[in-house]
């Protein structure tokens, strides 16, 4: 926390009433993320929170700092606009797994690809919550769900997995469970200068009871126990990701601090002072313009 | 050769795609402007790389024009296929030079050309190239030569290109030169070259000759826009294309993104944060942005699109022109919500729309959506300059009151619908831009009394925006008998048709009554109009179903009893709309 930061957990707190069921993972979520802005001294007015719809969504009114509460599965390519226009300003987005793998995918693929500066937290309780309990791309082969009532037939995806295959720049996960994991993983995602991509598995008491959260914590473990474990060894990170049922790896699986966010690979941007939101004058064109008469 | 009724010189070049028929368009449609006359260029391609026939046609005169005629005065042929998709397109007397051995015509054709006395030529070009020492593509810079010859006009402008384009192959340079001045030495058989009896105009020189897509780029730039995405789609593609072109020099980020989803919302975001953003698709990929448009609308987020109208449904006519896309823009998107629609006709027009449609975007908290066509985007028209840009006018909460907001001020319902508009990291006051129904402070809400009223108060800058925005412009005279009624490109070949008969029929009194400003659509000016020319009132759409009309028909109830629509991806030529007034009138 820096010395001069005068940003408060109070900051974040907003009177509206949380509609999420009792013991859902977004409470915890949310407390984590509130911790994580002020241990890094994101203040409200220097904030944006983009919240995709689905039962996180519906926290967008329920915390502090300038929310976005746009569309189903489009919360990346909008967090990514803002992101652009003015760095000054730290740009977190929350999906589910539905929006995100299912509405979204392709958003998610490409803003790792561009390594966008912002941090995209998945709140993955493996199923739609919002819209009562249907399959999401990552509900388990055979899990009856509502409108799958044989079970699900599909392969799950494996998001730390696809992800990891992007070359991307930073990969963590956590779970819903431990405010304090939550809190230094989201810390470490809002440090990094990229796209940084956080899944937190999240308990759904309501319509995921297979996972609840003590079923993840027999089986977590952070990565920094490991012995030797190196975050910045893409390989190693793909091993320990992998399994999804009997040991699962949490913490910072993969962080590459070296490659630049996404203006520092802009050829025209790169060595910018200012922000596109600083720039809003007439430009000239007289140059340009006397390429149109010779 | 006597030029024609329509007061025009009418040069055409075609070929297949890849064969470079737009490069040697434009050189010559350039050449023509040193010369001092006015032109306008007008391309038809196929959505193909390599293939097909594809042609360039200049209309020459020393009278402004901004549309094309039908048919053409001298036709050169770089294909065999082009000949026989433009043989027909030729007036009565006309020339076609070709490129071809052997070329057969059928016995239909035969006839024709007996009929309209065509004279034809050909030209060996590929063996005058390769006679110099040149490849078989060094053609066009034989045909340009012999263009410029007969024209009449100076080699020099070519040359500089040549020099510009072979600057450091000092061999293809001498080999091209030659290739050229054998095309200027070149001594036809049949072909006679036209006494242009036009009045040359040397500041005509000085005039910028650009697409309408150029246009839209420039107006981005004096707008103040600092982001742009977009993915590719004719006929909006090449915006994306040259202000990535200019982006070191204007500092621009200029974005291909992943689709056009995506692009609409990295859009609304950027404008969210406080920046000018704009993007720019056809009516395909702005079918995508209609949900967008609509997230838009509910968290009252300035938004400005450019939509390139080209033929559908689905792909149609990619490469070709329409009017089609009204409907979509003013109706596009899930709910109800306000927003505005205006659309370009020429350069001028075009460059000035991208200001305003920031200023009211950012004004209003709206959606704009900036109609454009394939006949503007990529046709090639000649301007003085433009006119002074709008000043950038933001409506954001000024530095000195940043400190009393509150959060309930985001949203406030006033009376004319527009509340108080900051940004991210301007005040410590946050608030939440909820896509969902919100109070104030953008806080949810599905209370029924206000639900309604958030409703009202965000329907209330429809009706604002009526009372301020622009009437129709009316060109003609002040005592009409009929008035023709237009939006976009459509409005140049009415004017343009009515130019000439101000001579050729002095008598027949004919207005045009021109939609800029097409959403809301304002009709105080209509009626007055209607008030005096009663059931005289001509709707020229380029689409099938006459969507401006439709508006129109939907404020007031008026129907037009007279309509002149064209549906086929072609633009109304001149005589198109002089061939209907002879009939009609
Ligand atoms: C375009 C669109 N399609 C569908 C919906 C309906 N919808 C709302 S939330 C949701 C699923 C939510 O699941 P998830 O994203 O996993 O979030 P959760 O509710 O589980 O947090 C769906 C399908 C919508 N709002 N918009």
């Amino acid at each position: 926390m820096s010395e001069n930061c005068s940003c408060s957990f109070h900051d974040y707190y907003s009177d509206n009433i949380y509609t999420w069921c009792t013991n859902c993972g977004n409470y915890g979520i949310h407390a984590a993320v509130k911790r994580a802005l002020v241990a890094e001294c994101c203040e409200p007015k220097d904030t944006l929170l983009c919240f995709d719809i689905g039962c996180n969504g519906n926290g967008s009114d329920k915390i502090g700092g300038y929310r976005y509460h746009g569309l189903h599965g489009r919360v990346i390519p909008v967090a990514v606009g803002a992101a652009i226009a003015n760095r000054r300003v730290k740009v977190l987005a929350f999906g589910g797994d539905g929006g995100t793998l299912g509405e979204g995918i392709n958003h998610l693929i490409h803003a790792v690809r561009g390594n966008y500066n912002m941090t995209f937290i998945l709140h993955n309780n493996l199923n739609y919550g919002l819209t009562q309990g249907q399959a999401s791309p990552t509900t388990k082969l055979e899990m009856k769900m509502n409108s799958s009532p044989d079970g699900v037939s599909s392969t799950p995806l494996h998001p730390a997995r696809m992800i990891l295959s992007l070359n991307p720049t930073f990969v963590a996960r956590t779970f819903s469970g431990d405010i304090n994991h939550m809190t230094e993983v989201i810390r470490r995602g809002v440090r990094h200068q990229g796209f940084s991509f956080i899944e937190i598995y999240q308990n759904c008491p309501t319509y995921n009871k297979a996972t609840p959260h003590q079923w993840y914590q027999d089986r977590i473990y952070d990565v920094s126990t490991l012995p030797d474990y190196n975050a910045r060894d893409l390989n190693r990170a793909r091993e320990v990701a992998e399994d999804l049922e009997n040991k699962i790896a949490v913490g910072v699986l993969y962080e590459n601090p070296d490659e630049p966010e996404f203006l520092k690979r802009v050829a025209n941007r790169q060595n910018a002072t200012t922000e596109l939101v600083d720039e809003v004058k007439p430009g000239s064109i007289e140059s340009i313009l006397n390429r149109f008469n010779q | 050769m006597p030029n024609t009724p329509l007061h025009r010189y009418v040069v055409k070049v075609a070929g297949e795609s890849g064969q470079g028929v737009n490069s040697v368009g434009e050189i010559l449609a350039k050449s023509l402007k040193e010369t001092g006359y006015q032109v306008f260029g007008y391309r038809e391609y196929p959505s193909l790389i390599k293939g097909g026939y594809s042609c360039y046609q200049i209309d020459v005169s020393d009278q402004p024009m901004q549309s094309s005629s039908a048919e053409c005065d001298l036709l050169m042929c770089l294909s065999r296929v082009s000949v026989h998709a433009y043989l027909k397109t030729l007036r009565p007397g006309g020339q076609l030079v070709h490129t071809l051995k052997a070329l057969q015509f059928s016995p239909e054709e035969e006839q024709w050309i007996n009929e309209r006395q065509l004279k034809i030529e050909f030209v060996d070009a590929v063996q005058i190239a390769e006679d110099q020492g040149g490849k078989w593509i060094m053609a066009n810079t034989v045909v340009i030569g012999i263009l410029l010859k007969m024209l009449g006009l100076s080699e020099s402008l070519v040359v500089r290109i040549l020099e510009a384009e072979f600057a450091h192959k000092p061999d293809m340079l001498a080999v091209n030169k030659q290739c050229l001045t054998a095309g200027l030495n070149y001594q036809p058989n049949t072909l006679v070259p036209p006494q242009l009896a036009f009045t040359k105009l040397p500041e005509i020189d000085n005039y910028y000759l650009m697409t309408g897509n150029h246009a839209i780029a420039l107006g981005a730039i004096s707008a103040g826009v600092r982001a742009y995405y977009a993915y590719p789609m004719t006929p909006s593609s090449s915006i994306l294309t040259y202000l990535a072109e200019w982006q070191h020099e204007t500092g621009m980020l200029v974005k291909q993104v992943e689709d056009e989803i995506s692009v609409a919302q990295m859009t609304i975001g950027s404008m969210f944060m406080g920046t000018r953003a704009l993007c720019g698709t056809a009516g395909g990929g702005f079918d995508l942005m209609t949900e967008s448009l609509s997230m838009a609308g509910m968290t009252e987020t300035p938004w400005v699109c450019v939509i390139g109208q080209r033929p559908g449904p689905a792909t149609g006519l990619p490469t070709w022109t329409s009017t089609g896309d009204l409907n979509l823009a003013v109706f596009g998107g899930h709910g109800e919500y306000a927003r505005c629609v205006v659309a370009a006709s020429d350069l001028e027009s075009a460059y000035r729309l991208v200001g305003e449609a920031f200023n009211i975007a950012e004004k209003y908290q709206t959606a704009v959506l900036i109609l454009t066509e394939k006949q503007i985007a990529e046709s090639l028209f000649l301007t003085k300059g433009f006119p002074q840009p709008a000043p950038i006018e933001r409506y954001l909460v000024p530095d000195s009151e940043l400190s009393q907001l509150q959060a309930n001020q985001r949203y406030e319902i006033t009376e004319s619908g527009i509340s108080k508009r900051w940004v991210p990291g301007q005040s410590p006051v946050v608030f939440d831009a909820n896509g969902d129904e919100h109070l104030p402070d953008g806080s949810l809400t599905e209370e029924s009394a206000t639900s309604a009223a958030m409703y009202d108060k965000r329907m209330r800058k429809q009706a604002t925006m009526l009372a301020e925005l622009p009437e129709p412009q009316y060109f003609g005279p002040e005592q009409p008998e009929w008035v023709i009624v237009t939006w976009g490109s459509v409005k140049n070949a009415a004017i343009d048709a009515l130019e000439l008969l101000k001579t050729s029929k002095p008598e027949l009194k004919v207005g045009v009554l021109h939609y800029e400003y097409v959403y809301p659509v304002r009709t105080e000016q209509l009626l007055k109009l209607q008030s005096q020319v009663g059931d005289n009132l001509i709707l020229m759409e380029n689409n099938y179903t006459g969507q401006l009309g439709g508006l129109i028909s939907q404020a007031t109830g008026l129907q037009f009893k007279h309509r002149l629509l064209k549906y086929d991806g072609r633009p109304f030529f001149v005589e198109d709309v002089l061939n209907y007034l002879e009939e009609t009138c």
